[in-house]
């Protein structure tokens, strides 16, 4: 999500800007904020990937890990999607693509060192769930909506603050900037409940919910150990990572993108003990 | 699925087995032989993720009971190997291939009574062309066959396996979506 905020928002501010300055009305507006969002449903994997340095590997380069997803795949009843690997330290893994058709999944060198076989599967399949459930489609419409609110917003500061004599221009502005707060606070909601979502699927198709906690609490105790040149070039990635590169704070959970690790881990604890058959 | 599965993250549960065909591979076995030549290869398997809970390893080992003991009238020698990728085979050896099939249609719905049906990954058929491996694989989720014929460590011929769909797909459900034609490597069979 922060990516998708970061490149919507620099988008934005350049367009936004050149069109008013040239005349440009609502109609115009709506239609390039949607050619936008277009844009990002359809570049978004190829930036994200860009983004990160990472490329696509064949099943010669990386046997190991196409075979993985590819049983993964069957277990999950998902055709196989891309597989890229990023050479990074920071261990953390993505899915990206608009369908599931042309989904790609990224896992980086780092976080293939640090976990076991069964504990990177678990990974994998948190991420084959995002495409499984189009969790990037949903998001980008999710994102959308919020987008228009924004624009409204902004194109009511553009005219409804240089003092002309109605009062309806305060009030849009008021309007649009509660729309926005309130549909950016949902689409943060929605994104945790989607990780929780995702979570509960990787552990129904890999039958281990405790190999999942354990890669998570790996992730997150190598994440505050890496160096903090490499969680800043990180940041921007958050969106679509199993654990965002940096996680403290509790005010922070509202504006988070990912819940909290220790209700992760409780929620994971708890299916364990359903399938022990120990929960009631 | 509906709006709000949708909408809240897919289905709660994963998705179990499909109607099961995979009795379609008896007669189609028939063709293979006098049609095409190709003699089985007296072995076929099933491979699943075995589960860490105490039900499930008691199924595993009730199933493994009662192979052993229809196995004293059919004559099934029933071996059981852990791949590199943690799942396990049941690998069956009959000179007889319908009671491969028989014993593999016993462990699945051993399996699928004990409520672990969506653990089933797939059940393989081994046939010999010219002395290297021709298997077919069925994928328990989907209800369908698909060739899997590995040239080397790592390739497959799918010349070879679309010629083949086109030779037995009047008599088994061959998998119409190729990108669903998953190889498994290094089957022990």
């Amino acid at each position: 999500m922060a990516l998708t905020m970061f490149l919507l928002g620099l988008l934005y501010v350049g367009f936004v800007v050149a069109l008013l300055s040239a005349g440009a009305g609502v109609g115009v507006m709506l239609v390039v904020i949607g050619g936008m969002t277009l844009a990002q449903l359809f570049l978004s994997d190829k930036l994200a990937l860009r983004a990160m340095g990472a490329k696509e590997v064949s099943p010669e380069e990386a046997p190991g890990l196409h075979a993985m997803i590819e049983r993964l795949c069957i277990q999950a009843d998902l055709p196989k999607p891309k597989i890229a690997v990023a050479d990074t330290d920071v261990p953390n893994a993505f899915a990206m693509g608009r369908s599931q058709k042309k989904a790609v999944v990224c896992a980086t060198t780092g976080i293939m060192r640090t976990l076991e076989p069964h504990e990177l599967e678990g990974v994998m399949a948190h991420e084959l769930a995002h495409v499984k459930n189009h969790d990037v489609l949903i998001m980008t419409i999710a994102s959308f909506f919020a987008s228009v609110a924004a624009m409204m917003m902004q194109f009511s500061l553009f005219f409804g603050g240089d003092g002309d004599d109605s009062p309806s221009g305060l009030v849009i502005l008021l309007a649009s900037a509660l729309v926005y707060a309130i549909s950016f606070m949902l689409m943060l909601a929605l994104s945790r409940y989607r990780e929780f979502s995702a979570d509960r699927s990787a552990a129904l198709v890999t039958g281990r919910p405790s190999a999942l906690s354990s890669a998570l609490m790996k992730i997150s105790g190598a994440m505050e150990t890496v160096p903090q040149h490499d969680l800043r070039e990180a940041e921007r990635m958050n969106a679509f990572f199993i654990v965002p590169a940096s996680v403290k704070g509790s005010i922070k959970t509202l504006f988070s993108t990912h819940p909290p690790m220790e209700k992760r881990l409780e929620r994971l604890a708890q299916l364990e003990r359903q399938l022990q058959g120990t929960a009631g | 699925m509906g709006f709000l599965d949708g909408l809240l993250g897919g289905k709660r549960q994963l998705k179990g087995p499909a109607p099961d065909r995979l009795f379609a591979m008896t007669t189609a076995q028939v063709t293979l032989e006098t049609g095409l030549g190709l003699a089985h290869r007296r072995k076929a398997g099933i491979v699943f993720q075995p589960l860490g809970t105490a039900d499930f390893t008691q199924i595993v080992t009730e199933t493994e009971e009662l192979l052993t003991g229809s196995a004293e009238d059919t004559g099934t020698k029933i071996e059981t190997a852990d791949d590199e990728f943690g799942y396990r085979w049941l690998v069956l050896e009959d000179d007889e291939f319908e009671d491969l099939v028989v014993s593999l249609n016993l462990i699945s719905t051993q399996l699928q009574s004990g409520g672990y049906g969506d653990r089933l990954l797939a059940a393989v058929f081994a046939f010999d062309e010219g002395g290297s491996p021709i298997y077919f694989i069925y994928n328990f989720k989907r209800g369908t066959y698909y060739p899997f014929v590995p040239s080397g460590k790592q390739s497959r011929d799918t010349e070879r396996e679309l010629r083949l769909k086109a030779q037995i797909g009047g008599e088994l459900p061959i998998e119409e979506d190729a990108s669903r034609w998953f190889p498994l490597w290094e089957i022990p069979l």
